[in-house]
This record gives structure tokens, sequence and C-alpha cells, in this order.
């Protein structure tokens, strides 16, 4: 009994030896430990699609939600793809105007000629007062922090990327104002003995010239080639607009507080080629 | 290999010795195909693949392990939308959906709506500027019997670190819309309208774990709306709802939420 409980004793204090060196020796092993993937790069054997490369990009897109002119739009896209992620660019579009839904019913219904008093604008009134945007574009940075592959009806196999813009817009606004009698003091002038006519109608439209804003986009690359893919975009210009040209804040009077910041968004589609031609590949 | 695209260019005697087209087997043969079922996982199948008639080139996929399978999975799908086209009046859409995926690209599902109106800035500058109402119509809510299609799929990486996996699906269904005339003048009887909508959209999947998905798509509910007439006169719904105009209309609804997905874990299967 003596020789088997001094058996015992020692098996358990040889156990509980060991359990202290697998508790404290298999942590630190395992710390010592690197994964083989740390470190390494997500994606091997990877196309360098844009990274120092030009894309010159011939594109087209049209205004969403436009409240009275819709604009379509042809321009040209320039970038130079300074990193892999970082790029710098210009867009610059020739744009045409088209009545929205909105505008058609409005211009339709409203009247040729009104009485004395009456708040209503004339067809004319109406028109000429609208704001068109011939001219627009923007200078940029863009990150793009997202790529891969997509394979359509397990048959065709297609690099994409998609990339995030931010920088500053211009726009060239213009409107056909005024062929009609215009007010020579909106608002009123007393110290010229001018009182306010409250009629806006009849006043100047103030809402055509360069104008500076803020510009955001947004897209995705979809590589037809090695040196071309479809591109298609979300362009926001945000700069000071009065798109109706009339009273907006309710003075009865058109002046440039009647201005806000707005959006104007497109959506676009191009063809970006890029040079030169030749990609490179990661190792 | 790395499957890289300059490899298909490489000459023909660099290219791996053309494998024969195995003769279908088993059950196979038969034509009793069951894709719930993983092909290799039985001895003969193994011995198959080890044997003499080895499997062909064609039979290898580009990518060999899909990281979430869907095929006799349940997808509860709670979604935020809004209405991208109207400029008058703009609909917060809440959505629930619930597919039932019967392949791993072939799904039919249900879905419910419901809407909240917002009048945006024009409403009321139209009517003080130019002197004319709008006529406008709110959604209240609407449901849909739906089948999605998932013809594309692929992965990418986030930042260069981070590899993730999604696909586009296409939808089409048909289902109704009820919508509600907003009267021009406030002492004139709203009336509603049943409106029978087909939709068609395209949506983004974006796996994230094993049972749950990001989703982001667009919608485009189409139906014949009925608008108060522009001359209306008369006070009560059912005579004014008579008398309505008609306009077919374009809901497009951009739609994002996050998607549940039961059973929460799946066996790996080896189909195509």
């Amino acid at each position: 009994m003596t020789s088997g409980a001094s058996t015992m004793k020692r098996l358990a204090s040889r156990a509980a030896a060991l359990l202290l060196v697998t508790l404290v020796l298999v942590p630190q092993a395992r710390a010592d430990r690197k994964n083989a993937l740390e470190g390494q790069p997500a994606v091997r054997h990877r196309l360098l699609l844009v990274k120092h490369r030009f894309e010159l990009t011939p594109a087209f897109e049209a205004s969403i939600n436009a409240d009275f002119k819709h604009i379509l739009a042809g321009g040209l896209k320039l970038e130079f793809h300074i990193t892999d992620m970082w790029s710098i660019g210009a867009v610059g579009f020739y744009g045409k105007d088209l009545n929205t839904g909105l505008n058609s019913r409005i211009s339709g219904d409203l009247p040729d000629d009104v009485g004395p008093g009456d708040p209503t604008p004339t067809r004319l009134q109406w028109d000429e007062h609208l704001n068109t945007m011939p001219y627009y574009g923007a200078g940029y940075i863009s990150i793009t922090p997202w790529y891969g592959k997509l394979a359509a009806f397990s048959k065709f196999f297609v690099n994409f990327d998609f990339y995030f813009s931010a920088g500053v817009a211009y726009a060239k606004l213009e409107n056909d104002c005024c062929s009609f009698d215009e007010d020579p003091a909106p608002g009123g002038d007393l110290e010229g003995g001018i009182l306010p006519d409250n009629n806006p109608n009849n006043d100047p439209a103030l809402n055509d010239g360069g104008k500076v804003g803020a510009y955001l986009g947004g897209g995705i690359h979809l590589f037809l080639s090695n040196w071309a893919a479809l591109d298609l975009t979300v362009r926001d210009y945000l700069f000071q607009d009065n798109p109706s040209g009339l009273d907006f804040d309710a003075d009865l009077a058109v002046t440039d507080d009647d201005n806000r910041f707005l959006n104007h968004l497109f959506m676009g589609v191009g063809v970006s080629f890029f040079l030169p031609a030749g990609a490179k590949r990661t190792p | 290999m790395t499957f890289d695209e300059d490899e298909s260019k490489k000459p023909a005697a660099q290219q791996p010795p053309a494998e024969p087209e195995p003769e279908p087997e088993g059950a196979e043969a038969e034509g009793k195909v069951q894709l719930g079922s993983d092909p290799t996982s039985d001895a003969a199948s193994r011995k198959t693949e080890l044997g003499e008639n080895r499997v062909s080139w064609q039979d290898i996929v580009v990518v060999v392990r899909k990281p979430f399978l869907k095929q006799r999975r349940l997808e509860i799908l709670p979604t935020w939308g809004i209405t991208m086209n109207d400029n008058i009046i703009r609909h917060y859409q809440f959505n629930a959906a619930i597919n039932y995926f019967l392949t791993d690209v072939l799904a039919i599902g249900i879905e419910g709506q419901y809407y909240i109106k917002d009048l945006r800035e024009p409403y009321d500058l139209v009517a003080r500027q130019a002197r004319r109402l709008p006529t406008v119509n709110k959604y209240n809510y609407g449901a849909a019997l739906n089948f999605h299609y998932v013809p594309i799929y692929g992965k990418f990486a986030i930042l260069d670190e981070h590899i993730i996996h999604w696909e586009t699906f296409f939808t089409a269904g048909v289902g109704f819309t009820q919508s509600e005339v907003i009267p021009r003048d406030p002492a004139y009887e709203p009336f509603k309208n049943f409106l029978i909508t087909p939709n068609v959209g395209a949506s983004m999947r974006f796996f994230v774990t094993k049972w749950l998905t990001v989703n982001a798509g667009i919608r485009d509910y189409i139906f014949v709306d009925q608008f108060e007439a522009v001359g209306r006169t008369e006070v009560r719904a059912d005579d004014a709802k008579q008398n309505a105009d008609s306009s077919l209309i374009n809901n497009v609804v951009f739609q994002a939420g996050i998607a549940f997905w039961f059973p929460m874990s799946f066996d790996y299967t080896t189909f195509r």
C-alpha cells in the first residue's frame, strides 16, 4: 500500500509538472510561430492595371433628378494614376438641355399674358428664367480602394475596380433672360426713390455665369482588356444655384440670396484607354 | 498554376495534354444528378478520380470552392429603400423579403413594402413660383412574388488586404401596390388605387459570414397609376376616381439591407 501510494504521488507530481510546462511553454511556442500568410500580399500575380498609367476616357453622362432641365453631356476624362490606389484627374463636359416632364407640364400650362397684380409668371418669363449647364467639369483626386475579378455566367471573367473621387467643380450656367421688360430695381431702391413692385417674375434671373463648388464622384472600371475598360460613374457637382431663376426665399424679389448650395447629380458611361498599353504584374 | 490570362497564350507544347471526356457513371448517367450531394464523396467517385477514367480539364472550375452556398437555404432580408426618380415626392421604403434558393443561382421569394412619403422642395416651389399645384400620388404599401437569378459572382480586395466575395443577381416579379391621391384641394376626398405591379431589378450581395450578407441594389416597380384629374370638381372620392387620369409610372428604388440566412451554416458540396 505504501509503495503504491508513493508511485501515485510520483505520477501525480510528474503530471502536474507536465501540465505546467504545457500551460507555460505551449502558448509561448504558439506566439513564436508565425502565420505563413502574415505580411504577404492579398493577391499574387496581380495585374497592375492602373499604376503609373494615363487614363483617357471619352464619356457621356446624363443628369439624374433635375427639376426643370435635364442635361445630356459628352466630354473627356483625363487621369494619371500615381500609384495603384491614388490618382489625379480632370473631367470636362459640354451639355445640351432637355425639358423635364415637370417643366413641360408647367410651361405648357402657363398663360401668355397675365393681368396686373397676378403673381403667375407668363410662359415667356418662366422659360427664360430657367438656367442650363452647357459647360462644366472638375479637377479631383481619386482613391481606388477595391479591385477584383468577376465571372459572368461562368463564361466571362473580368477585372474590375471601384474608385471614389473628390475635388473642385466648375460650371458655366446660362439662361435666356430676359426678352420681357425687366424690373430695374428688384426689391426696390429706396435711396433712388423706387418702391418694390413685389413681382419677382419680371426680375433678372441672376442664375447664370461661372460657379465654383465641390465635386464628388464614384465609379467602376470593368476591364475589357489590359488597356481598355468600361467606365461607369456617378458624379455630383455641388455649387450655388437657383435653377428656376425665380424667388426662392419668399421676399418677392429675385436676388443673390435665392441661390443655394445644390447637388447636380449625373450618371455616366465611358470607355477608358490606358497608356502605356502594357500592364505589369506583381510578383 | 496561377490561372493567369497569359497562360492561354502559351504555345500548345506547354499545355497539358488533352484528357478524354469522362463517361457519365452511376446516378449521373441515369439522369439522377442531385445538386445537393457531393458527387466525389462516395468511394466510386474517388476511384473515378484516381483511376483510369480521370476527370477532364474542363471539369476544373475557376473558383474551386465558393465561400458561401445558398442552395436550399432561406434568406430573410429586411431592406431600407429610397425612390430615385421623382423630384416632387420622395418615398422611403421599408421592405421585408423572404427568398428560398432552389439552386445556388435561382431563388423564389416574396416581399412586402411599406412606404413613407416626403414631399420635396419643388412641390412647394412650383406652387409658389409658377402658381401651379403638382398632381401627386403617394404609395402606401405593396407586395410581390419574385424570382432571382445570380449570373455574376466575383471577389475583390479592399485596400490590398481583405478579400470580399460578392455576386450580382437579377430580380423579376409581379405583385401589387396601393397608391393614394394627395388632393390638390384639401376639401376634396382622396382616393386609393390597387395597382398590379411587375418589378425588375439588379442587386449586389456581399458575403460577410456564413449566415450574414449585405445587399444593395436598384428595383423598378412598374404600374399604371390613377391620378386626380387636372380639372377635378368632384368632392367625393368615388366620383373623382371614375374621372381619374392614368399614367405609366416607373418607381425606381435604391434598396440596401442586411440578410440573414437559415440554416445558419452549410455543408460544402462540390457542384459547379
